[in-house]
C-alpha cells in the first residue's frame, strides 16, 4: 500500500529527525492489516478537526516485484530497490499526474529557498514560526482564491460537484470534525472554507499570535547572552516552551503544526485535483510550485510537518530533491527519496 | 534596479516567457562539474564589510559566476545571455560526460545551495544543522556528499525499456485560460503577481536582514566590547528583528491612529494627518473608499501606486510606510510632508518669479527622472501631486495613474470623455473661461477658476490640465508624456494658469489635443525668451519634445544655465515652511476641507444597509490581495 511504503521510506530518510513517529509507521504490518479502514494520521491533538487518510482497497502491484522484499527490509536492502520500483510502490495513478513531469515542476524563482526559511540568529524561535505561518497562509490563499471565487453565474472551479470530497488523489481524503467531534466528509470547497476560518481565527487571536511590539524577545545565545534564561522568562521550575519569552502560549507550536498540516492538505488538494485545471491552464503552475516547495522547506526545517504527513505529495518532493529545488542540507531533501526523483527526471527526459 | 548587483543574491526568474520550450529549460539551471576544483575564493566584493569568519567560510563555497566565466573556461564560455545564471549549457554537457558522475542533478542541487543572498543566513542554516559552523559548504565531490552517492555506485537502470514520457505522464493539454471566467482570470493576474511579489519582497528582506546581521556581528567583534555591551547589542538586534517580524504579520488598523486633521478630500477618499497612538509618530494616511475604487476600476491604480512607492528609496518620492485595509477602506500610510503642495502654493502666490520657477522646475525634473529610473511613467504630474517637505523641497506623490512601462493602457476612459457630451452643469463650480480671453483684464475670472481648482483636484475625474495629448488620443505614449506635464506646470508657474484651462474638462481635452492652435502666451505677461522656449520645447508633439532622449536634454536647456542639479536638494529652498510643531497644518487649506470623517459616514451607511441585506462577509485579504500582502519595510519603520 502506497502510503505505507512512503511512510517507511520517509522514516528512513528522516532518521532521527522526526521525534514522534506516528503509529502506522511504527508498525507497518498492522497498518497493512488495517487497509481499507480509515486511520487517524496522528491528528487528534487538534481539537476541532482531524483527518483520515483513506487507505485504498489494496490493488494489485504488477509493476512492483520487489515490494515484498521491501517490506520489513533494512536500509541496506532498500537501497537495492530502484527508483522505479519505489515509485511503483507509491501506487500513483497511471499516467502519472502532470505535476510529476519535471517539465511542469519548475519555478518562478531560482536559488536557495533555505535562505528565506532559516531563522535569523538573533530572532526568537516562536517569533520566527509565527512569521512563517502568516506568510505561508497568505501565499496559499492566493491560489485558493483562484479556485474558490465564484464567477458571476455563481460557479466556481472547485465546487461540491467537481470535488465532493477533500481529497488528494484516490489514496487520501480528509475529514472534518464536526461540533460533536465526529469526522464528516465535506466537499473540498467547504472543507477549505472552514479551514480558512479556523486558521484566520487563530492568526488573528492576539492571545495566540501576540502583536504588541513591546513583548518581543530575542534568541538566547549562550556565548553572548549571559543573563540566565530563567530571569528572562519565568522563575525556575516553570516549563519552558517555544515562544514563551515572546508571549506565545504553551500550545503555540501545536497550533502552528496544525495550521501547517491543514495548509499542506490544501496544497495537496490543489495538486491532485486542480493542477491542470486550472493552474496549468492559467499558467500558474510555476508559481504554485515555488510557493509549495518553499512551504515544504520551511515546514520541515521548523519541524512543523512530520515526514509521514508529506505522504500525499511524496513523489513531487522526491522530484524536487533530485532536481535541486531542495538543497541537500535541507530536511525536505532528507525526507525525500532521491532515487525516485532521479527516476522521474530520467523518464521525463530531463536528464 | 532589481538586476543590478545581484550576483550575491537569489535570482528571481519571474515571467512565464520561457514556457515555450520546456525541454531546454534545464539548460538555464546552473550545474557544477563534480571534478571542479575547490579554490578558495576571496571574500566576495560587494558584500558589506564585517563578515565574520563563519560567513566567510560560506562565502568561499558559492562560486561567483565570474570564477567560472573567466578563470576556468575563459575561452569556451565567452558570454552568457542571462547574466545571473552560471555557465550552464556547456558546463552541463561536460559534466554529464564525466565518468562516474552520471547524476547531473546533484551538481544542480549543490549549485543552488551556492547561490545565495549573502553569507549570514546561509551560515545560519549550517549553524542550526551541523556541529561545525565553519565547515566548508558541501559541493559536489566533497567527502560528505560523495559518500552519500557511493552507496549507490551504479544507479539501477530501468528494468524495462524506457517508456516514452507522453505515455508515462498525463499529457499536457494546450493551455487554455479562456475556459475560465473573468473572475478566475483576474485572480490569475493577482495570484501571479503576488507570488512574484512574495519572493521579491522576501528576498529583499532576507538580504537586508543579512546586512543588518553582518553589521551587528561586526559590532560584537569590536575590541574592548564588554560582555554586557555585547549582550545588549545582541538582544537589541534580536528585539528589533522580532518587532519587525511582528509588525509584518500584524494587521494594522485605523484604530491604531489618531486623526489630527483631514488635509485632503476627494471622491475616492481622504488624506488625514494622523498620529500613531503607540509611539506618537506622525504620518499622512490616505484612505481610499473601496466601493468607489471598485466602481471606477481604480484598483490597478492603487496597485501601481503601491508598487512604485514600495520600490522607491528616492528622496524625490514620498515614502510609503505600510498599506492595510478593512472592510471599507484601503489605507496607505505615508510620510507627512508639512510644506503642503505646489497647487496650494500656486493658489496662494498666483505666479512665481522666473528664479523661483527655475528652482521648482529643476527639482521636478530630477523627481520625474527618479521616477523614470524606477521604470515608471507617472502620467499624472500636476501641482497637486508635487509636495513640499519640511525644507521646502519637492517630492512626488500620487502614483495612482503611474504605470510600469510595459503595461498596456486602457484609454477607453479618456475616449469616452472625448466623445461624450459635457454633462457638467454650467452654473456650478465652473467658470466661463475662454482661453483666448484669458488676459489680465479678466483676472477675476481666473480667480474663480482658481477657487474651483481645488474642487477639481479632489473630484474623481481629476484635472486633465496637465495631461499630454497622446495619453488620451490613444496613440500610445512613453516616458516623455511626463515632460509635457512639466511644461504645462512651468507655464502655470509663470503665467498663473495652466495653458489649456477651460470651463470644463471636456473643453480642456479638446484644447490639449489641438495644442498647436490653443497654446497661447498672454501678451501682457513677459516671459524670458529661454523660459518660453523651454515651455514650447516641452508642450509640443512627442517627436520634437525635449526630454525624449532623457532628462539630461532638459537639464542642458539654457533656461537652467548655472543650475547645479547635483546639489539642488541640499541648497535652501525659496519657500521654507515655518512650522510650530510636527503636526502643524498651516500649509494645508484645512478651512476649505470638510473635516467630517468618511469612515463615520460610511459606517453609518453600512449599518443601515445591513439591516436590510446580509452582512458583508469577506476577509480583507480575499478582496484585495495586493494590499493584503501588506507592504512594510524595515528601514522605513525601524531606523
Amino acid at each position: 500500500m502506497s502510503n505505507l511504503f512512503s511512510g517507511i521510506n520517509a522514516r528512513f530518510r528522516g532518521g532521527g529527525a522526526s521525534q514522534k513517529p506516528s503509529p502506522q509507521t511504527k508498525s507497518p504490518t498492522s497498518s497493512t492489516a488495517g487497509a481499507g479502514t480509515p486511520h487517524s494520521s496522528s491528528d487528534l491533538s487538534q481539537a476541532s478537526q482531524s483527518s483520515s487518510s483513506q487507505a485504498p482497497k489494496v490493488p494489485p502491484l504488477p509493476n512492483s516485484p520487489s515490494l515484498a522484499q521491501t517490506i520489513g527490509m533494512d536500509e541496506a536492502n532498500r537501497s537495492m530497490a530502484s527508483g522505479e520500483d519505489i515509485l511503483n510502490s507509491y501506487q500513483l495513478p497511471r499516467p502519472l499526474p502532470l505535476w510529476l513531469n519535471s517539465a511542469y515542476a519548475k519555478h518562478i524563482v531560482k536559488g536557495n529557498f533555505m535562505t528565506l526559511s532559516a531563522r535569523p540568529k538573533t530572532v526568537e524561535q516562536g517569533e520566527w514560526i509565527a512569521h512563517q505561518v502568516v506568510e505561508h497562509y497568505r501565499n496559499l490563499w492566493n491560489f485558493v482564491r483562484v479556485i474558490h471565487e465564484k464567477e458571476d453565474d455563481g460557479t466556481s472551479i472547485c465546487s461540491s460537484a467537481t470535488c465532493p470530497k477533500m481529497s488528494a488523489g484516490h489514496n487520501h481524503s480528509f475529514t472534518w470534525l464536526n461540533s460533536r467531534r465526529e469526522p464528516v466528509e465535506l466537499p473540498a470547497s467547504e472543507y477549505i472554507t472552514l479551514m480558512q476560518r479556523w486558521i484566520s481565527g487563530k492568526i488573528d487571536d492576539t492571545n495566540i499570535f501576540p502583536t504588541d511590539p513591546s513583548g518581543v524577545s530575542y534568541a538566547h545565545n549562550p556565548s553572548i547572552t549571559t543573563t540566565p534564561l530563567s530571569q528572562l522568562s519565568s522563575p525556575t521550575g516553570e516549563p519552558e516552551w517555544v515562544g514563551k519569552r515572546s508571549g506565545f502560549p504553551k500550545n503555540f507550536v501545536d497550533v502552528c503544526q496544525t495550521i501547517f498540516r491543514q495548509m499542506f492538505r490544501v496544497y495537496a488538494h490543489l495538486y491532485w485535483a486542480h493542477f491542470t485545471d486550472p493552474f496549468y491552464h492559467l499558467n500558474l503552475e510555476k508559481q504554485l510550485n515555488s510557493c509549495f516547495s518553499h512551504f515544504v522547506l520551511t515546514a520541515t526545517a521548523l519541524d512543523l510537518l512530520k515526514p509521514t504527513e508529506l505522504e500525499p505529495m511524496q513523489p513531487l518532493l522526491d522530484l524536487w530533491a533530485a532536481n535541486g529545488t531542495f538543497p541537500p542540507e535541507s530536511k525536505a531533501y532528507e525526507y525525500a527519496n532521491i532515487k525516485v526523483g532521479e527516476h522521474l527526471l530520467k523518464v521525463a527526459g530531463a536528464s | 534596479m532589481e538586476n543590478q548587483n545581484n550576483n550575491n543574491r537569489m535570482y528571481l526568474n519571474f515571467g512565464n516567457n520561457d514556457r515555450q520550450n520546456p525541454p531546454n529549460d534545464r539548460a538555464n539551471y546552473p550545474t557544477t562539474p563534480s571534478t571542479f576544483p575547490q579554490p578558495v575564493f576571496p571574500p566576495h566584493s560587494g558584500q558589506s564589510g564585517g563578515l565574520q569568519p563563519s560567513q566567510q567560510a560560506y562565502q568561499t563555497g558559492y562560486a561567483p559566476q565570474g570564477y567560472f566565466m573567466h578563470n576556468q573556461y575563459p575561452a569556451n564560455y565567452p558570454a552568457q545571455p542571462q547574466g545571473n545564471d552560471f555557465a550552464a549549457v556547456n558546463v552541463y554537457q561536460q559534466r554529464s560526460n564525466t565518468p562516474g558522475t552520471n547524476d547531473p542533478n546533484t551538481g544542480l542541487a549543490h549549485q543552488f545551495s551556492h547561490q545565495n543572498l549573502g553569507g549570514a543566513a546561509r551560515a545560519q542554516a549550517y549553524n542550526t544543522r551541523g556541529p561545525s559552523p565553519a565547515q566548508r559548504p558541501r559541493t559536489a565531490g566533497a567527502p560528505g556528499q560523495s559518500s552519500g552517492y557511493a552507496s549507490y555506485p551504479s544507479a539501477p537502470m530501468p528494468s524495462s525499456a524506457p517508456v516514452p514520457p507522453e505515455d508515462l505522464f498525463a499529457r499536457a493539454p494546450e493551455r487554455n485560460p479562456d475556459r475560465y471566467g473573468s473572475n478566475a482570470n483576474n485572480n490569475q493576474v493577482k495570484c501571479s503577481k503576488l507570488a512574484a511579489d512574495f519572493f521579491k519582497d522576501s528576498v529583499r528582506r532576507a538580504r537586508e536582514r543579512n546586512q543588518r546581521q553582518s553589521e551587528m556581528e561586526a559590532k560584537l567583534q569590536e575590541p574592548n566590547q564588554s560582555p554586557s555591551r555585547r549582550e545588549q547589542i545582541w538582544s537589541t538586534a534580536g528585539r528589533k528583528e522580532g518587532q519587525y517580524l511582528r509588525f509584518l504579520r500584524t494587521k494594522d488598523r485605523p484604530e491604531n491612529y489618531k486623526t489630527i486633521k483631514i488635509i485632503g478630500k476627494g471622491a475616492f477618499g481622504e488624506v488625514k494627518l494622523v498620529q500613531k497612538k503607540q509611539d506618537g509618530k506622525v504620518y499622512a494616511m490616505k484612505s481610499l473608499i473601496k466601493t468607489e475604487m471598485f466602481k471606477r476600476d481604480q484598483l490597478a491604480h492603487v496597485r501601481s501606486e503601491r508598487d512604485i512607492l514600495a520600490e522607491s528609496d528616492s528622496p524625490w518620492v514620498v515614502k510609503l510606510y505600510t498599506t492595510f485595509q478593512d472592510t471599507y477602506f484601503l489605507y496607505m500610510l505615508m510620510e507627512f510632508l508639512p510644506g503642503g503642495d505646489l497647487m496650494t502654493m500656486l493658489i496662494k502666490y498666483e505666479i512665481f518669479s522666473e528664479d523661483i520657477t527655475r528652482f521648482y522646475i529643476a527639482e521636478i525634473v530630477l523627481a520625474i527622472e527618479a521616477v523614470h529610473k524606477l521604470g515608471f511613467i507617472h502620467r499624472d504630474i500636476k501641482p497637486d501631486n508635487i509636495l513640499l517637505d519640511r525644507g521646502g523641497h519637492v517630492k512626488l506623490t500620487d502614483f495612482g495613474l503611474s504605470t510600469g512601462f510595459q503595461r498596456l493602457h486602457d484609454n477607453t476612459y479618456y475616449q469616452q470623455l472625448m466623445q461624450g457630451r459635457s454633462n457638467r452643469p454650467r452654473d456650478r463650480n465652473s467658470v466661463a473661461i475662454d482661453q483666448i480671453n484669458l488676459t489680465v483684464s479678466n483676472r477675476s475670472q481666473i480667480n474663480d477658476w482658481r477657487r474651483s481648482r481645488r474642487l477639481m483636484a479632489y473630484s474623481t475625474v481629476g484635472t486633465p490640465d496637465y495631461i499630454a495629448p497622446e495619453i488620451f488620443t490613444g496613440q500610445g505614449y512613453t516616458y516623455d508624456c511626463d515632460w509635457w506635464s512639466l511644461g504645462t506646470i512651468m507655464f502655470e508657474c509663470l503665467v498663473g494658469w495652466p495653458p489649456f484651462c477651460a470651463e470644463d474638462s471636456h473643453d480642456t481635452y479638446r484644447k490639449i489635443v489641438n495644442w498647436r492652435h490653443t497654446l497661447y502666451f498672454p501678451d501682457d505677461i513677459t516671459l524670458g525668451v529661454e523660459a518660453e522656449n523651454l515651455i514650447r520645447s516641452l508642450v509640443c508633439n512627442t517627436e520634437n519634445r525635449l526630454g525624449r532622449g532623457g532628462a539630461h536634454e532638459i537639464k542642458a536647456h539654457s533656461f537652467f544655465r548655472g543650475v547645479d542639479f547635483d546639489s539642488l536638494r541640499r541648497i535652501r529652498a525659496p519657500f521654507e515652511p515655518r512650522l510650530t510643531s510636527n503636526i502643524d497644518t498651516t500649509y494645508f487649506p484645512i478651512d476649505e476641507i470638510d473635516q467630517t470623517d468618511n469612515a463615520t459616514l460610511l459606517k453609518a451607511q453600512a449599518a443601515q444597509a445591513r439591516q436590510g441585506g446580509q452582512p458583508i462577509e469577506e476577509t480583507p485579504e480575499m478582496s484585495l490581495p495586493f494590499i493584503g500582502y501588506t507592504f512594510k519595510r524595515f528601514d522605513n519603520n525601524f531606523r
